[in-house]
């Protein structure tokens, strides 16, 4: 356990831990746009920048990968790490101008407007969040890849090819998010998961009763064939299934309790 | 007396034909051979004063020729090689006019020192033989014989720094990658020299590949790898392929291998070519490159030395650090130490370009001044014309004015005036030059080669771009200046990586040194160099034209004519390209406010 401490606030954590994780334990606010508990952290938005300060000297670090190592002191709100805040927000309105949030967070915290064209864009901050929800949660994923790759072995139609559905695409100020060549995905299962991560709101997902348009491909919802209850688009579901090893049953969680209780009961003679 | 011809077949001297100055050579050696002396052409890496190539040494006598053509061929063969008599008008003249005969009397060459450069342009790049007659590989006999502890604390005492950019200290490094136990661990050589203007690290690798090699098993065996990449730059064509054929050529001599020289330590280098993008250069990129993934930066919170390559232990140098280290083991810490300053000790390769009479390639000990280096070394500013500034460090590091020519180069220093030691690029400016229009520039090139991921680089540098543009345009605004040092100041605080950090010097280095000009450019809409189109005229002044209608001829687009016989007038269709005022030799074309603003 290591003693540290946050805008003079004593906290106790673990050798590792980061800085971000600590702070938030302790209901210390640190503002962030790009991080999100459930994925690991990249560090791009760097709007939760603090000052270290480790044996006398004095640093500037993202909270959300800094790892404790020793006895620190940290400020999450001097004037410089204010300033530098403002900056960036300041910045991200200009890549993002239609965003609400950023717009809102601007406000919040006197972000400067600057007298600079606005970027052709739309909410887009370019974090990288739903990427990395989807290399770890959705199609994309190295281990997604590989267990498809084996079913794909075992006779599985299911598409394996391919890198994860979407990327970031070119680099320095022309970057953004994006399938691969732009069009449709063909791995991609529509569970949304990038849209629900994305702070800004930028991945536009558009429903109708039937089904779903995301990255530019339809696709069409499965409802549970006992109570019609919606489960989520048709690929994702076969798309659980074969994670899971079995065939697509196409029944919500509490009709698939009761199929299996009736079984249960038929086995035993009770109805 | 058996003589070597050494051509020079390094970049620049190829560019200027060595390649068919070295064939002729051959033929005119094969044609004379009845009666010659025994005679050998050697192809070398690059002698340095690329200004002046294609580059010919004659060995034992030490005759250099400059700008050699094959023609001159017959000529050197007959009276040189076979009657030991000089021939002038291949000479170097010094600035009194008189001829050089000897390498080390040529002032671009008496003041160097060369430790990382000591065979390139002097043996066959591709002849493992030659580097061992030259005494290479002793210096891997040594280590094998040494501890681990032993080579590091070598290196240590030597005080050598990272040769890449950061100068940290490489012998801190090694220690703390050789205290973990953990296995596998790699050793990389960071070839991807990408700066604009700097060509130091493919010399190395193209002229004198063995001793990277040789540097890199050293490491390698002090921190205990088996397994080391070369990370090259595609680009460079030649370096690829003489790193590769050096691996080859180390390996079939059980240098390299399942046992290094006998013993029981296995070693096994690989090339892998870089993809083109600058940011590949910033080491944590780099492995990520080298891992098939997208080249982008990580958070350096845990270095590389502990979690590197597939989260191993690496050690990553940079080419010339890793050149430096057999010299280091043969000639024992201390003497390394003794050279250059105390901060920063041993010699630095620079690459002298841009407005500077003899561009090449030096090595110079740390600590050395900029006027030295520049005057006497690079000759000065072509064509008598002021020196206004120098831009170190590539196109990330700032600029030093005139007025600190005397600061001695060494890491620290140039920290502390707002610029970097970078890895050596050295950019000379002279008044004709629009620090404003540098700044974009550099600025420009960022833009596209960021990698993008994370804010303050990304979006800080398009907005200085956009307002650069706008200053160099005429239609900079008051307070661009601040907001330019304010997006700066947030990129240095809390960009990903090091290039994101660093990008914001070129800008904030001019504004420290040059703020006039861009007040003039903002409040005036004057650029006083005369570059910026959008704001600059051009007028004969005919008081010293003579007439002689030089500026005529290189006009793109005809601007300049003669109106009833007299002097030249330029018309309307000017493109304020400033052709005319860089060929006038009468200064009799100036600058003046105008343009389209």
């Amino acid at each position: 356990m290591i003693q540290i401490t946050i805008d003079g606030i004593p906290c106790t954590c673990k050798k590792g831990e980061k800085l971000l994780a600590v702070a938030r334990r302790n209901n210390i606010f640190i503002p962030t746009l790009c991080h999100h508990d459930g994925l690991p952290g990249m560090g791009s938005c760097r709007l939760c920048v603090v000052e270290v300060t480790e044996s006398g000297r004095t640093k500037v670090v993202v909270s959300c990968l800094y790892p404790v190592r020793g006895e620190i002191e940290v400020v999450t709100n001097s004037e410089r790490i204010l300033a530098h805040r403002k900056m960036i927000l300041a910045l991200l309105r200009k890549r993002a101008p239609k965003s609400d949030v950023i717009a809102h967070m601007c406000e919040a915290f006197g972000a400067p407007d600057l007298p600079v064209a606005s970027f052709d864009g739309g909410k887009c901050i370019l974090c990288g969040l739903c990427v990395r929800a989807c290399d770890l949660i959705g199609a994309g994923s190295v281990a997604t890849r590989t267990l498809l790759k084996k079913l794909a072995g075992q006779g599985c139609a299911y598409p394996v090819a391919g890198a994860g559905v979407i990327a970031m695409v070119n680099r320095g100020t022309t970057k953004s998010v994006s399938t691969p060549y732009d069009e449709p995905s063909e791995i991609c299962i529509g569970c949304g998961g990038c849209a629900n991560v994305c702070p800004t709101g930028e991945i536009t997902v558009t429903e109708t009763d039937d089904g779903r348009t995301i990255w530019g491909k339809e696709f069409k919802f499965a409802f549970c064939k006992e109570c019609g209850e919606l489960l989520g688009t048709d690929k994702e579901v076969r798309y659980a299934a074969q994670r899971g090893g079995r065939d697509p049953d196409f029944l919500c969680p509490a009709c698939r309790q009761k199929r299996s209780a009736d079984a249960m009961a038929d086995a035993f003679g009770r109805r | 007396m058996t003589r070597t011809i050494l051509v020079c077949c390094g970049t620049g001297c190829r560019a200027n034909g060595s390649m068919d100055v070295s064939l002729a050579l051959t033929a005119a050696v094969a044609a004379a051979a009845a009666d010659a002396n025994v005679c050998c052409v050697t192809e070398t890496g690059c002698s340095g004063l690329c200004e002046l190539g294609p580059l010919v040494r004659i060995m034992p006598d030490d005759i250099m020729y400059y700008r050699v053509r094959p023609f001159d061929a017959h000529e050197i063969i007959q009276k040189t090689v076979l009657a030991g008599e000089p021939i002038e008008r291949l000479l170097f003249k010094d600035s009194s006019g008189n001829h050089v005969l000897h390498q080390a009397d040529n002032p671009f060459y008496g003041h160097q020192k060369k430790i990382a450069l000591r065979n390139v342009g002097i043996i066959d790049s591709r002849s493992i033989d030659e580097y061992i007659a030259h005494g290479g590989y002793s210096a891997l006999a040594r280590a094998l014989e040494m501890t681990s502890d032993e080579i590091i604390r070598e290196v240590e005492e030597s005080g050598i720094r990272g040769r890449g950019g950061a100068g940290f200290p490489t012998g801190r490094k090694w220690r703390s990658a050789a205290v973990l136990e953990s296995s596998p661990k790699y050793v990389i050589c960071n070839g991807d020299e990408g700066d604009p203007g700097a060509f130091m690290d493919g010399s190395i690798m193209d002229g004198d590949p063995h001793s990277v090699l040789e540097g890199m098993m050293i490491g390698a065996l002090a921190i205990g790898a088996e397994e080391g990449f070369l990370y090259i730059r595609d680009e460079y064509i030649q370096a690829v392929k003489s790193m590769k054929k050096a691996i080859r050529a180390a390996e079939k001599r059980g240098l390299l291998g399942e046992s290094i020289l006998g013993t029981n330590r296995k070693l096994y280098f690989s090339v892998v070519r870089g993809g083109g993008a600058f940011v590949c250069g910033e080491s944590t990129a780099l492995m990520s490159s080298i891992e098939g993934n997208v080249g982008e930066p990580r958070a350096k919170y845990i270095h590389s030395v502990e979690k590197g390559l597939w989260g191993c232990p690496t050690v990553i140098n940079n080419v010339e650090t890793w050149t430096n280290i057999p010299f280091i083991i043969n000639a024992g810490g201390k003497k390394f130490a003794e050279i250059g300053t105390e901060g920063s000790t041993g010699t630095k390769v620079f690459a002298l370009v841009g407005k500077v009479k003899y561009t090449g390639l030096v090595e110079v000990p740390m600590g050395i001044t900029l006027r030295k280096l520049i005057f006497e070394i690079g000759g000065g500013i072509p064509n008598n014309r002021k020196f206004k500034a120098v831009q170190t460090g590539g196109p990330s590091g700032g600029c030093i004015p005139a007025s600190l020519l005397d600061i001695p180069v060494d890491f620290d220093t140039l920290k502390e005036y707002g610029t970097m030691m970078g890895s050596g690029g050295m950019i000379v400016m002279d008044d004709h030059s629009c620090m404003v229009e540098f700044a974009r520039y550099y600025v420009n090139f960022l833009c596209g080669e960021s990698c993008g991921k994370c804010t303050p680089c990304r979006e800080g540098l398009r907005h200085m771009q956009s307002i650069l543009t706008n200053i160099c345009s005429g239609y900079g605004r008051e307070g661009d200046i601040e907001l330019l040092e304010m997006i700066g100041s947030t990129m240095i605080d809390c960009s990903l990586c090091a290039l994101g950090s660093s990008a914001p010097n070129p800008v904030l280095t001019t504004i420290r040194y040059f703020r006039d000009e861009y007040e003039a450019h903002i409040r005036e809409h004057r650029c006083p160099a005369g570059v910026c189109k959008a704001l600059t005229a051009f007028s004969v002044n005919h008081a010293t034209c003579k007439g002689c209608m030089a500026c005529n001829a290189v006009c793109p687009t005809r601007a300049i004519v003669r109106l009833n016989g007299g002097f030249p007038i330029i018309t309307k269709s000017c493109d304020g390209c400033g052709s005319c005022r860089d060929v006038c030799r009468f200064n009799a074309i100036e600058a003046v406010k105008g343009g389209r603003v």
